[in-house]
């Protein structure tokens, strides 16, 4: 089988608890820095205050990225685009009239959970409709297409912490196919209360910085952030002369059917996704240089996943970077190909933050310190609520 | 791009099922229950295109469906629904895709997890609502239940959540990934919506839906879902015709329909913020149908016309328009039912922000 046609990265913006750009980011990774703390844009009634990866809203540098009339998911999407755009060397103007499609995941930013417009309801009270006007003009999607006056094929993928993998996925294929020339695909996601209690509900919320992949390992802290990869055809690439930071090289996702929150024990839809993914792309694990895991820090995620790793990727060097971002939920498939895209560059990854103690009972162990790697392609994958599971095949540069 | 339909299941005010979506078509009416909805003090009757998803337990025992919400039901009756009706009800669906458009998500779920932190604090938020809660759980709910394991997919894009999410799922078959995908779209009522509703459109909002007067705010709420059993064209003739052809775009850059060469079934659900996007769009004397009026105002009602069209297009017939969508002196509405002919039938929906999806429906 021959593979699939590579789709050109040519631009990358990221933000998130690490940095502000994706260089920031890298440089935060890099020097093994990482500061969950208590919330501060929100309370709760828990005995513990759950540490979190939170973004300060003056974090975004640029205030005209700042609106009022949008949820902040939506904000943070704009900031990862306008960079992202920027990065790749294209001018608005000039993108407005070309077939520019936009595919963003999310999951905070596609929820109508606005608490105290909703304990004004049910209280009987006259609540402000303006908390129902923002969420409606918040598709993180729709507000980067309004933006930059994009009017090509426009998605959110709502897939739960999957979603940002599957945009890009998506993205890709809408280049291939010919659909789009150019695609704005990532993720976006911001921390709430909703998601903060909701995790703690199911008991997989740690009380102490996430360990990922560690024998200590508790649970996962939350985060949040924006991704967003300028994906474009080859032929544009080549008549701008645009150089490729690395090519999406293939998708693969497959569903455990198995449970709505538990990973399927022995793997089966991430070992499907991996598998789809390598067939598509016609590599080999030789070629493999390291995995980006989605590496969460709860029991049984990180249980599968090394299961799997270790079947199918045996000792390929690998490890999580939810230690530096938290868990951003539907952004942090976009981040994490961010972060793969830039250690592809680099040739070498950060130490999986938090990993101290191996686990007995894991076959593999993520990298400790910062390890040079080798080979040409790299695999950042996400496992989701909904049994969904989705890999990213990453090639270097140029193609 | 080419998608085969060979199945389809329609949740709606109009019942469950393709016959009674039908009958609904053939008597041209069906009416909404009355809600009350209390806003400033004062309580209102607010028109409700409302389901039944009962009929569910006839596919799957209670016990199975204990933890799953009404958003889910929906989407798992009119995915069973879809199968039954393509005879594939009882196969081995393994490598079958899922693929969901939504408006809202499980806005009930979302909001009652909300109750249980503000009821007995935040530690008492409970988990099972907060696991139903997020917008995939009716996708995840109809993998588990089928044992598919092919991709899953859900998409949120308010109005254009279908074509959006049609889109992704044609990508799947073109691209060889899967043999077959169950798509379809979802959204269900729940209190604040209604509560929204009164605020946004006032205490005097519509009891008669009047979608093809286009400045006149006629809405009536509904929910329902419309699943679709599609496979790759493989030369063989399908129960219902094909997709042939998903358009998305903004209205900047959208081209008149005057020449499409065939029938435009209109999208448009008595929301004035859409509606001035049909009247700048469509030309003069195009030969149109709007059926929103049997099933009411929800982002992804366009399933249920795209249902409408693969049943006209396997009966050959297109369905009178119902006589109370108002009138319209520009356009020539199909007020009498009429052979199809080999005509093709687009589906066309406007989104109050000026975006547009349109999906073509062909019997060959």
């Amino acid at each position: 089988m021959s593979p699939i046609p590579p789709v050109p990265v040519t631009g990358i913006g990221c933000l998130c608890a690490a940095g502000a750009n994706l260089n920031e980011c890298m440089d935060s990774l890099f020097a093994g820095k990482r500061k969950p703390l208590p919330p501060t844009r929100f309370s709760s009634d828990h005995q513990v205050a759950y540490p979190v990866f939170e973004i300060t809203r003056a974090f975004p540098a640029d205030s005209s990225n700042q609106r009022s009339d949008i949820l902040f998911t939506a904000e943070l999407a704009l900031v990862a685009a306008k960079e992202a755009i920027e990065n790749a060397g294209w001018n608005r103007e000039v993108l407005k009239n070309r077939q520019v499609g936009v595919c963003i995941g999310t999951t905070v930013g596609s929820a109508m959970n606005n608490e105290e417009f909703y304990r004004s309801y049910r209280s009987g009270g006259n609540p402000n409709m303006d908390a129902i006007t923002r969420f409606l003009n918040s598709n993180p999607a729709q507000v980067i297409a309004a933006e930059f006056g994009l009017t090509g094929p426009c998605q959110t993928v709502v897939n739960a912490c999957s979603s940002g993998t599957d945009a890009i996925g998506l993205g890709a294929s809408w280049i291939r196919s010919g659909i789009c020339d150019v695609v704005l695909a990532g993720g976006a996601d911001e921390l709430c209360r909703v998601t903060y209690n909701g995790f703690i509900s199911l008991m997989i919320s740690d009380t102490s910085p996430c360990k990922p992949f560690d024998a200590n390992r508790k649970g996962l802290n939350l985060g949040e952030g924006s991704a967003v990869l300028v994906l474009e055809s080859s032929d544009l690439c080549r008549s701008r002369k645009q150089s490729a930071r690395a090519s999406v090289l293939s998708f693969g996702s497959g569903c455990d059917a198995y449970h709505l929150t538990a990973p399927a024990p022995d793997g089966r839809g991430l070992k499907q996704a991996i598998a789809a993914a390598m067939t598509a792309c016609d590599k080999t694990v030789e070629h493999v240089a390291f995995v980006n895991a989605h590496g969460t820090g709860t029991p049984d995620n990180d249980r599968v996943e090394s299961l799997v790793l270790n079947e199918l990727l045996p000792q390929i060097p690998y490890l999580s970077t939810k230690g530096y971002t938290g868990h951003t939920l539907g952004a942090a498939g976009a981040i994490e190909a961010a972060f793969t895209v830039a250690c592809l560059e680099a040739g070498e990854i950060p130490a999986s933050a938090g990993f101290e103690t191996p686990d007995p009972k894991l076959l593999t162990t993520p990298v400790k310190h910062q390890t040079a790697v080798n080979g040409s392609i790299a695999i950042t994958q996400s496992l989701a609520f909904g049994g969904n599971n989705a890999v990213v095949i990453f090639g270097k540069g140029d193609i | 791009m080419r998608a085969a339909i060979e199945g389809i299941g329609v949740v709606g005010g109009f019942g469950c099922g393709v016959e009674k979506l039908r009958r609904a078509l053939i008597c041209g009416k069906c009416t909404p229950k009355m809600i009350p909805v209390t806003t400033r003090n004062q309580t209102a009757e607010l028109p409700v295109y409302l389901c039944d998803t009962s009929s569910l337990e006839s596919f799957i025992n209670k016990r199975a469906l204990r933890r799953v919400d009404h958003y889910s039901k929906l989407a798992v009756l009119g995915s069973f629904l879809a199968l039954e009706d393509a005879g594939v009800l009882q196969d081995d669906h393994l490598n079958l895709a899922i693929v969901v458009a939504t408006g809202y998500g499980a806005s009930l779920t979302t909001f009652s997890f909300l109750d249980t932190a503000f009821d007995d604090g935040d530690a008492c938020a409970s988990p099972t609502l907060f696991s139903n809660s997020v917008h995939n759980a009716a996708a995840a709910h109809i993998s588990i239940l089928l044992k598919a394991r092919g991709p899953n997919l859900t998409v949120s894009q308010f109005e254009m959540s279908v074509p959006s999410a049609l889109l992704a799922a044609c990508r799947l078959l073109e691209d060889k990934v899967v043999d077959a995908v169950l798509f379809g779209g979802v959204d269900e009522y729940c209190g604040v919506l209604g509560y929204c509703w009164q605020r946004f459109f006032g205490p005097d909002s519509a009891v008669s839906m009047k979608p093809l007067e286009w400045n006149n705010q006629s809405a009536i709420a509904g929910e329902g879902s419309a699943f679709f059993f599609l496979t790759r064209d493989e030369g063989n003739k399908p129960k219902y015709g094909f997709v042939t052809d998903i358009q998305i775009g903004h209205i900047e850059k959208h081209e008149s329909q005057s020449q499409l060469g065939g029938f435009l079934f209109l999208g448009a659900d008595g929301q004035k913020s859409s509606g001035i996007h049909y009247a700048r769009c469509i030309q003069q004397g195009t030969h149109a149908a709007v059926y929103t009026p049997l099933y009411g105002s929800f982002p992804v009602g366009f399933a249920i016309d795209m249902a409408i069209a693969a049943v006209s297009v396997r009966e050959g017939t297109i369905y009178a328009t119902p006589r109370h969508a108002g009138k319209n002196s520009g356009l020539k509405i199909i007020w009498n039912e009429q052979h199809l002919d080999s005509k093709r039938i687009y589906c066309l929906k406007f989104s109050c922000k000026g975006e547009y999806g349109m999906i073509s429906i062909t019997a060959k």
